[in-house]
């Protein structure tokens, strides 16, 4: 809505930390689909919801059965449910509004990481356990569908033959890499050999693959928001583009085609040719000179950017690309390892999390912008000649100011239609989206009492975010405040 | 969703009159609003007090009191169950509409409190003073989120876009100044400091077009992304006071403002020529409200008048 009248000469990246968030000890973060509202997952086992916009707790989801660190969070594509993977080895599918539990199930193993199949059923989710391959959940049943992470597989989830076995014949499983395309009619998974397996997870079948020169283990596979682009992390320190052949739905029937048309007998090499049309590789991204691990590498909201962490030697480095492949910054915070990194799905703002738990916010570093302080300032990118009328600065007589005569003042004015951003033109949902939470003013207290009017909460930090590099003494000297006066913030009424 | 394709008002016009006169203020009626929702109507005046009507009856439901002076403005959050209200005792104050007790008291402002709107989430609102600043408050604790030293003098009007992410601000010093919602920054000045003092200035539905109402009797349309001003609209009196307008879209697409003349003007939105002048309040009707889904027009009468007046159309 206020496209027009913001300075496109600006880079769309953030710069620097404009905030903090501070509650318990989170360890991984999600925005919703707006990027009004964003979920934490805390070390205690509970789930906190920020509303982005104030920069204030929302809701908390809690309850008596969640006491294990949360591994993972992941929204769902309406905003009405969470999905959160713990370290005691379940997944519980929460209600935001109501703050309630809609669903749990224990796996076998901890997931490392749980995501939401992207359709409106929001049964269905893939989770990605500790040292097993990946396997399709339902939340409802709780039946697991393990996913083949080898061509060799026929489905039954048997291990690849590997270099190192433990003393007892069991070969170890490295964690393998996850996610489902846009419309979650497909998994793209990346196994320990460095290749990449589209799976018809439906009938658990590999459709392709794409082998990975250097073949190292692939830690991290995600899309771009718009499902065009797809990003690797491998254990040879390099980041990897790929370009989406595959239409975004009816993938499975190209690949039908691809496969028939195929005239490879060989049928490893049959899902390596059709693989090689599904996918290309189009950039690499590595730091040639300090040979970074990369960690939870993403992409912006709109595709242009690419994100990457490090947290080597506990540093704190966010490296920013854009698509073609140049660094265009590196931030770099405060001595606490980053764990966890989110670009805001609108805005150009990244979260990430530190190792002691708290939530940083980079944003751009406001500029006062010149043109925004007369109606008629226009900003020049670099000096322009300007060469003046013959009688331009003569003063005559009887000169009256021309008003703009362009404008015509019988032409319709419509101040009813509104149009609809594209960012969120894929919407194909059959459910109001929830976009944000009611606030509910918390009742002040009368100032008369002294002790605190009972918290509910069991946490000792009341609600506050602090701006370490605020301009307003006010608004800083109100957040102390806050800190030291716990009974506002915490209490919810819902 | 959009008015007719060719040329004029389709709709012909149909007059308003006096359906009910509420007189329960002991002092001038500031400003008079529905609720999103319609269901409510909520007045407030400079006797401290804010009286929550129920639309449909007419009758009074609660009488809000607490304020230690007299409320200028008030402003329903989307959900109308909370009413947030700006006054001369320099503080605004969150009220359940439905329990009429006072939630909340944002104290920050160094002046009197003159004009307040929440954001369509309403997890923001936003306040003008005569201290010359425009503060946006968490809505939730009662924090001041920015404090922006918007204006030169008083600050007459705030309004957030469709969306919240953009606030409009007027004041006495002449300038009308578009706000990010998120940081406090200036993105654009619709109108410069020269001109005559801005009295209200208001997003249309669509958040694209700002209506200003200037001290020099006249309504402008602005389009606040070309800074060009569309439609003017005259024939009504505003010298002194900070009278609101309001876009009526129920029926036909109007705009309806108070006048210092005790009147209320009808123009049609597209043609610009007064449809109705609304009499019967006996001093300046100060502020206007037209219901979000019937066609029913608020006004509140100042201290010669005090009371809220409820007018409907011909059937």
């Amino acid at each position: 809505m206020n496209a027009p009248i913001i300075d496109p000469l600006q880079g769309d990246f953030p710069e620097v930390i404009e905030e903090y968030l501070e509650h318990g000890v989170m360890k991984c973060i999600a925005f919703n689909r707006r990027g009004t509202l964003l979920a934490a997952g805390c070390a205690d086992g509970s789930c906190i919801i920020w509303d982005f916009e104030t920069r204030g707790i929302a809701k908390e989801l809690h309850d008596k059965d969640c006491v294990a660190a949360i591994t993972s969070v992941c929204w769902s594509k309406d905003g009405h449910c969470i999905l959160v993977s713990a370290a005691d080895k379940s997944l519980t599918l929460w209600d935001v509004v109501s703050g309630e539990k809609i669903t749990r199930t224990t796996l076998q193993q901890t997931p490392l990481q749980a995501r939401l199949h992207p359709g409106s059923a929001k049964s269905l989710c893939l989770a990605c356990p500790l040292s097993s391959a990946p396997m399709i959940v339902d939340l409802n049943t709780g039946s697991t569908t393990v996913l083949p992470v080898s061509v060799s597989d026929t489905g039954a989830g048997l291990p690849p033959p590997s270099r190192n076995k433990f003393s007892d014949g069991s070969p170890p499983f490295t964690p393998t890499a996850a996610c489902f395309n846009k419309y979650g009619d497909l998994v793209y998974v990346g196994n320990s050999k460095g290749e990449i397996l589209i799976v018809d997870h439906k009938n658990k079948q590999v459709r392709a693959v794409v082998p990975i020169s250097g073949g190292s283990v692939i830690k991290n596979i995600v899309f771009s928001r718009n499902g065009q682009y797809l990003l690797t992390n491998s254990n040879d320190r390099t980041i990897r583009i790929y370009e989406n052949l595959l239409p975004l739905k009816d993938g499975l029937k190209v690949l039908d085609e691809l496969s028939t048309s195929c005239d490879e007998v060989d049928e490893a090499e049959k899902l390596k040719a059709v693989g090689s049309k599904c996918l290309a590789l189009f950039r690499e991204f590595q730091d040639s000179i300090t040979k970074i691990h990369w960690k939870v590498p993403c992409f912006s909201g709109d595709g242009e950017w690419v994100v990457g962490g490090s947290a080597s030697k506990g540093e704190h480095k966010i490296y920013i690309w854009d698509r073609a492949g140049h660094l265009v910054k590196i931030l770099e915070g405060p001595k606490e390892a980053l764990i966890d990194l989110a670009w805001h799905p609108v805005h150009p703002i990244v979260v990430s999390v530190s190792l002691t738990g708290l939530v940083y916010i980079w944003a751009k570093d406001y500029t006062e912008n010149w043109s925004a302080f007369a109606p008629d300032f226009k900003e020049l990118e670099e000096n322009e000649e300007y060469i003046e009328r013959e009688d331009e600065f003569d003063l005559m007589p009887e000169t009256e100011k021309v008003k703009d005569t362009d404008v015509n003042e019988d032409d319709e004015v419509d101040i009813m239609t509104v149009e609809n951003e594209s960012v969120f033109s894929d919407s194909d949902m059959s459910q109001e989206e929830l976009c944000f939470l009611p606030a509910v003013p918390c009742p002040d207290v009368p100032e008369q009492q002294d002790k605190c009017v009972g918290s509910t909460s069991k946490l000792t930090d009341s609600n506050h975010s602090g701006s370490p590099l605020s301009e307003e003494a006010g608004q800083n000297g109100q957040a102390m405040n806050h800190a030291s006066s716990p009974v506002e913030g915490n209490i919810i009424l819902f | 969703m959009a008015s007719g394709g060719g040329g004029s008002n389709p709709l012909p016009y149909r007059p308003y009159r006096l359906l009910r006169t509420l007189a329960a203020h002991d002092r001038a009626v500031s400003c008079v609003k529905f609720s999103s929702d319609g269901t409510l109507l909520a007045s407030a005046s400079l006797d401290k007090t804010l009286i929550v009507w129920s639309s449909q009856t007419l009758t009074l439901k609660s009488r809000l009191v607490g304020h230690s002076g007299g409320i200028s403005d008030l402003a329903w959050s989307s959900d109308s169950h909370y009413i947030c209200s700006a006054s001369d005792d320099l503080t605004l104050r969150i009220w359940d509409a439905q329990s009429a007790e006072c939630v909340k008291t944002l104290r920050g402002h160094t002046d009197l409190v003159f004009c307040v709107n929440f954001n369509p989430q309403s997890n923001l609102i936003v306040s003008g003073s005569f201290d010359e600043t425009v503060k946006i408050w968490d809505a939730k604790t009662g924090r001041p989120l920015h404090t922006i030293a918007a204006h030169s003098m008083p600050v007459t009007s705030v309004h957030f876009n469709r969306d919240g992410s953009l606030i409009v601000s007027g004041s006495h010093d002449g300038s009308c100044k578009i706000w990010a919602s998120d940081t406090g920054a200036l993105l654009k000045t619709l109108i410069e400091v020269n001109g005559p003092a801005i009295s209200f200035a208001k997003f249309s539905p669509n958040g694209k077009y700002i209506l200003v109402a200037t001290l020099d009797d006249t309504l402008k349309l602005w389009n606040y992304s070309t800074g060009k001003s569309l439609k003017i609209y005259t024939g009504h009196v505003n010298k002194v006071y900070c009278i609101a307008s309001a876009f009526s879209v129920t029926y036909g697409k109007y705009i309806v403002s108070g006048s210092e003349d005790n009147c209320v003007y009808v123009w049609d939105l597209q043609g610009k020529n007064p449809l109705q002048k609304l009499e019967g309040h006996t001093d300046t009707v100060i502020s206007v409200s037209c219901h979000p889904n019937e066609n029913k027009i608020a006004s509140a009468g100042l201290d010669g008048d005090r009371t809220v007046r409820i007018w409907v159309q011909d059937t």
